[in-house]
C-alpha cells in the first residue's frame, strides 16, 4: 500500500483512511506493507496494528515547487520500495496506491514486478481546483489519467465520485468500484456519564444543535446561522458551532445583530475526544453544506448516534436517507433547514428512530471491517483475473 | 552477454554528440557478438535513421504530455523506460547482464532495476550538472545534481572518457578512483575497453549488484 501521508505524519483525510484500512485488512489476514513518507521522530519501520509500516526518505532537499518535489519523492520511494519487494517478492500480491502523489511509484513497481496495481481516488486535480488552468494543473491531471489507466480496478469512495472520475479521465464502468469511506463506531462506544460534560454547554432544558466544519462557504454555515430565529420561534435550543474559517467574524456580527449570542456557541478548534463526547450529546448534528463529495461529518454523526439534519447534495444524498437514516432539507434553503431541524427537535420518537437506524446503516455500510471486506474482495476478484493473464 | 543501454538521445534525435556515440558503441558491441538493447526516448522518430544491425531498440514517449520543467519531464519517462526494460527482462527469461546508463536522466530506473531485479548497471559520464552549470545552485540543479550522486553511489562501475573527467568525478562526488574506468578513445582499442568493463561489472549480480 503506497501512501504520501500515514499517522503521524497527517495532511489531509488519506492518513486516517490509510490506518484504518490497512488495520482492518490486517485482522483479516491481509498482510498489510504500509509504504509512505518519513516524519520527524517516526521510525522508519515498526508495526502498528499488524501492519508493516516503513517509511522512505521523502527527498529533503529544497525543490523547485510541489508537483517536481512529488516526483523527487516518488523516485526514492520506488528505490526503497523496490529493494523491500525483492527481499519479500513472493509475498507481494498487489500494489494498491492512493491518489497521484505516488503515481509514479505504483507504475514503475507494477512494470518491474508484474503484479496488478490498483488505485484509490481520493480526489482530483479537477475537482480540487473546479478546472484546469495552468499547466501545473494540467500536469497533474495527466498523472492522474495516466495513473488509472495502468490501474486495474480504481476506487472511489461514493458514486458521486465514480461518474466525476469517470467524466474526468473517460474511463470504463467495469473498471470503477464504489467502496465507500469508512468511519469508527468503536470510538463512540462509551458509557461514561456525560451530564456534567453537558452543563458546560447548554441549560438542561435546552436541546443542543451542533455543526462540525470548516467555516467557509462551501459549509453553507451561514444557512444554518439565518435559521436559527426560525427555529427559537418553535424550540429552545443551543446552536454548538465547531471549526473555524474565514467567515467566522461575519457569522458572528450576524449573530450579534440577532441578539442572539447567548443560544450560539462558537467553539472553534475542538481535540478530538471532547468533539466526540460533543457529538454523543448533540440533540441534532447539521451538515447544511453546498457543497460536498462525501460528508464524512455525517458518518461520524451516525456513529456518535445523534440525528442528522443535511443538506441533499453530492456525497450527502447517498449516505441519507430521507425520513429514515436523518432528514434531508433543500440546500442554501434556511427555511427548508429550520423546518428539518424544528421537526426533529420537537418530535422525540421520528428523533430516537433516526438514529437507530442511522447507527445500524453505519455499522451495515461504513464500518471498517466491512470496508476492508469489500477491499480485500476486489483484490481477490483482481487476481482472479491476473492468474489468467500472461503475466501470472 | 546481454546489455540493455539508457540514453536520452540516440538517432534520429540527436540533441549532441551523445547519440552518435552511442550509435557506434551499439553497432560495436553487437558485432562484438553482444544482445544489445537500446532504451531511449523519441515522441516523433523525425527523419530517417539506419539502425544498427543486430541492436533492439525501443523509442517511449512520455505517457503525461504537459510539464512544468525538464525534471517533471525527466522523472515520469523513468516509469516508461523501466516498463520496457522490464519487458526485456521477462521476455529473455529473467537475464540482463547489465545495464549502462548515460548520463544522469535515466539513472532513477536504472537504481530502481538494480533493487528490484538485481541487475547491475555502469553510470557513463558524458557531462555533470557541476560543469554544465557551474554557478547554479538552485533546487532545481540541487535535485540534478543528487540524482548525478545516487548514480555514483548506486553503480557497480563509472565509465568516464578522460583522465579529467576521472579526477573531475573523484573530486565533486568523493567516489572512490577503484569505481571509475577511463575509456580511451584510441579507435582500435576502446570497444575491447569497453567490453572488459562490461565483462568485469556483469560477474556480480543479484544481492552483490
Amino acid at each position: 500500500m503506497l501512501s504520501w501521508e500515514y499517522p503521524p505524519r497527517v495532511i489531509g483525510g488519506i492518513s486516517p483512511h490509510i490506518y484504518f484500512l490497512s488495520k482492518s485488512l490486517a485482522k483479516q489476514d491481509v498482510k498489510v506493507y504500509v509504504i509512505t513518507c518519513d516524519f520527524p521522530g517516526a521510525p522508519a519501520h515498526e508495526v502498528i496494528d499488524g501492519v508493516e509500516v516503513y517509511r522512505v526518505d521523502s527527498y529533503k532537499n529544497p525543490s523547485p515547487d510541489f508537483a517536481t518535489w512529488v516526483y523527487l519523492m516518488n523516485m526514492n520511494m520506488q528505490r526503497e520500495t523496490a529493494a523491500l519487494t525483492r527481499k519479500i517478492a513472493d509475498k507481494i500480491d498487489v500494489f494498491h496506491a492512493h491518489d497521484w502523489l505516488v503515481a509514479n511509484a505504483g507504475i514503475g513497481l507494477k512494470h518491474i514486478f508484474r503484479k496488478p496495481l490498483l488505485v484509490t481516488m481520493h480526489s482530483t486535480e479537477m475537482g480540487r481546483r473546479d478546472g484546469l488552468h495552468t499547466l501545473t494543473e494540467r500536469m497533474i491531471h495527466e498523472t492522474e489519467a495516466w495513473l488509472t489507466y495502468e490501474a486495474w480496478k480504481v476506487i472511489c469512495c461514493s458514486d458521486y465520485m465514480i461518474s466525476h472520475v469517470k467524466y474526468a479521465f473517460g474511463l470504463p464502468n467495469d473498471k470503477l468500484v464504489m467502496v465507500p469511506n469508512g468511519v469508527n463506531v468503536h470510538c463512540y462506544d462509551s458509557n461514561q456519564d456525560l451530564k456534567a460534560f453537558r452543563s458546560k454547554f447548554a441549560l438542561p432544558e435546552e436541546k443542543i444543535v451542533l455543526f462540525v466544519g470548516r467555516l467557509v462557504y462551501e459549509k453553507g454555515i451561514h444557512v444554518l446561522i439565518n435559521s436559527v430565529p426560525k427555529i427559537l420561534s418553535n424550540a429552545n435550543a443551543k446552536f454548538i458551532i465547531v471549526g473555524s474559517g474565514y467567515m467566522k467574524e461575519q457569522l458572528l456580527n450576524i449573530v450579534r445583530s440577532m441578539g442572539l449570542e447567548h443560544k450560539v456557541l462558537f467553539q472553534g478548534f475542538m481535540d478530538e475526544e471532547s468533539l466526540q463526547k460533543l457529538q454523543r450529546i448533540a440533540d441534532v448534528s447539521v451538515v447544511p453544506s453546498l457543497f460536498e463529495p462525501f460528508g464524512i461529518v455525517a458518518l461520524e454523526a451516525m456513529a456518535a448516534q445523534s440525528p442528522v439534519v443535511a443538506s441533499d447534495t453530492g456525497g450527502l444524498s447517498e449516505i441519507i436517507e430521507h425520513g429514515v437514516t436523518g432528514v434531508k432539507v433543500y440546500p442554501n434553503n434556511p427555511d427548508s433547514l429550520a423546518w428539518g431541524i424544528t421537526k426533529v427537535l420537537l418530535d422525540d420518537t421520528f428523533a430516537k428512530q433516526l438514529k437507530t437506524n442511522a447507527y445500524r446503516r453505519v455499522q451495515e455500510r461504513y464500518d471498517w471491517e466491512k470496508i476492508a471486506q469489500q477491499t480485500t474482495h476486489i483484490y481477490e476478484g483482481v487476481l482472479g483475473e491476473y492468474s489468467k493473464s500472461f503475466w501470472a | 552477454m546481454r546489455t540493455v543501454i539508457f540514453s536520452w538521445e540516440y538517432p534520429p534525435r540527436v540533441v549532441g554528440q551523445l547519440a552518435l556515440y552511442v550509435k557506434s558503441l551499439t553497432t560495436q558491441l553487437s558485432s562484438k557478438q553482444v544482445d544489445v538493447n537500446v532504451v531511449t526516448y523519441d515522441d516523433s522518430a523525425t527523419g530517417k535513421t539506419q539502425e544498427p544491425t543486430g541492436v533492439q531498440t525501443y523509442r517511449v514517449s512520455n505517457p503525461v504530455r504537459t510539464h512544468i520543467g525538464v525534471l517533471t519531464w525527466v522523472l515520469t519517462l523513468n516509469q516508461e523506460i523501466e516498463r520496457v526494460a522490464a519487458n526485456i527482462y521477462y521476455e529473455n527469461n529473467k537475464q540482463i547482464d547489465i545495464i549502462d546508463v548515460f548520463d544522469w536522466h535515466f539513472i532513477p530506473a536504472a537504481v530502481t532495476l538494480k533493487n528490484a531485479l538485481g541487475i547491475p548497471f555502469i553510470y557513463s559520464v558524458e557531462s555533470l550538472e557541476d560543469h554544465r552549470s557551474p554557478t547554479a545552485n538552485s533546487s532545481y540543479n540541487m535535485a540534478i545534481k543528487s540524482i548525478e550522486w545516487l548514480g555514483f553511489f548506486e553503480a557497480k562501475g563509472v565509465s568516464v572518457k578522460s583522465e579529467w573527467m576521472k579526477e573531475e568525478v573523484i573530486r565533486i562526488y568523493k567516489v572512490p578512483k577503484e569505481k571509475i574506468t577511463v575509456i580511451s578513445t584510441e579507435p582500435n582499442s576502446w570497444i575491447q575497453e569497453v567490453l572488459k568493463l562490461y565483462n568485469s561489472v556483469a560477474e556480480v549480480k543479484g544481492n552483490e549488484a
